[in-house]
């Protein structure tokens, strides 16, 4: 409960608040660039919780904190964070996530 | 520093009480996103919503709100826009509260077309009260109150706006909250009745039931029942039965219901003149 956490907590692109995260995964299905991914947490209510795996492919395109129903996830100010440019790689890992279930790779089996 | 939330929400009623992947906290934010481009104050906002799931809106958007009796929601708006006209009231209502119970308000708020706000989350379900036919539910799907199929015809609810006479009609999904985000600004410009139809998931109550578990397969749904309203009217009549157009759908300038409601209070005063069949005469 409390406040969100919309100050940059140190250079990042993207970061969580894990207080309001429910793991509904749209911001892990809507991501281009294969930065977002689920990870088995057994506190959470659904099993498992938002981890950012590749901040350094993050091109700031404001998909995941625009379409996160619950205010979890914030993405820096273009003045304040260069991102980087979309590439191939981060294409293909992408579409392995979403192939995972939406789970990071190094995560296995169904949630 | 991200878009400053703090500024605009109850920061000690998070999180939402909304279920996960709810297209209601997208279409929160997109409005208040669309709040902050508008640069209105919030103290000159009033959110008026009804009972369901979208009835939470108000609990959440910090300004002015008024969470009314069900499907009322219009017949309140209508008064605080009456008693405050330089005031911005935006209405939030679903489906069955804007549609079924409310039904008689909404089209009423659309022929007077007073300056009016009001988004219409379309979810395809009573969500609260755990899946029961509303009027926008697809035949065919299960519901709780349609176990073998439901059979009754559905409600276009936009088309049943302009029909009504609202001068702004819209209907965007949430799948693209900045679309969705322009549509907002441009009904918040709008002078007279805006009418923003959001299509939204409930993946747990319609979903659950309709081979759509999760909220990226419903929002998969929604996808493929939309087409953007230049690509709708280049199809055949058949797709054109299938498919729901999105985008601004009608956008005209109409006298509006709180510059009349002045005249007849000047007149009322005796400064000025009585409105007469004259006045209206371009317009049967």
């Amino acid at each position: 409960m409390g406040t969100f956490k919309t100050e940059n907590p140190g250079n990042q692109p993207v970061w969580v608040n894990t207080n309001n995260c429910k793991a509904c995964d749209i911001c892990v299905a809507v991501c281009p660039a294969g930065v977002l991914g689920m990870k088995y947490n057994k506190n959470s209510t659904l099993g498992a919780m938002i981890s950012i795996d590749h901040p350094e492919s993050c091109i700031g395109c404001m998909e995941c904190e625009l379409s996160c129903p619950d205010f979890a996830i914030y993405v820096a100010d273009r003045k304040e964070y260069k991102f980087a440019k979309l590439t191939d790689e981060a294409k293909e890992r992408q579409a392995a996530i979403v192939a995972n279930n939406y789970m990071s790779l190094d995560q296995k089996g169904a949630k | 520093m991200a878009f400053n939330y703090d500024k605009y929400l109850r920061v000690n009623k998070m999180p939402t009480l909304w279920c996960w992947g709810c297209g209601d906290g997208v279409i929160l934010k997109a409005t208040i996103r669309a709040i902050e481009k508008m640069g209105w104050d919030m103290n000159d906002v009033c959110v008026v919503s009804g009972i369901g799931c979208s009835g939470r809106f108000s609990s959440y958007i910090d300004c002015n709100t008024v969470h009314t009796t069900h499907g009322r929601t219009v017949a309140y708006a209508t008064g605080i826009k009456l008693a405050n006209p330089d005031k911005h009231v935006i209405v939030v209502a679903g489906d069955g509260d804007g549609l079924a119970i409310g039904g008689n308000h909404t089209i009423h708020g659309c022929r007077r077309n007073i300056d009016l706000n009001f988004i219409l989350i379309n979810n395809f379900i009573y969500g609260l009260t755990n899946s029961q036919t509303s009027p926008t539910t697809p035949q065919g799907m299960w519901s709780v109150t349609m176990k073998q199929g439901n059979i009754d015809p559905t409600f276009n609810a936009s088309g049943l706006a302009m029909g009504a006479g609202a001068s702004f009609v819209a209907r965007e999904s949430m799948i693209d909250p900045k679309k969705l985000e322009k549509i907002l600004v441009k009904a918040f410009s709008h002078k007279g009745f805006s009418f923003v139809e959001v299509l939204s998931n409930c993946h747990i109550n319609l979903g659950r039931k309709n081979k759509m578990a999760n909220a990226m397969e419903n929002l998969a749904w929604i996808d493929s029942i939309t087409v953007p309203v230049r690509k709708f009217d280049a199809l055949s009549e058949e797709e054109k039965a299938q498919k729901l157009p999105t985008g601004v759908l009608r956008q005209v300038e109409q006298p509006e219901y709180c510059d009349l409601y002045d005249r007849v209070i000047e007149a009322a005063q005796g400064k000025g003149a009585k409105i007469t069949r004259a006045d209206f005469d371009n317009k049967i």
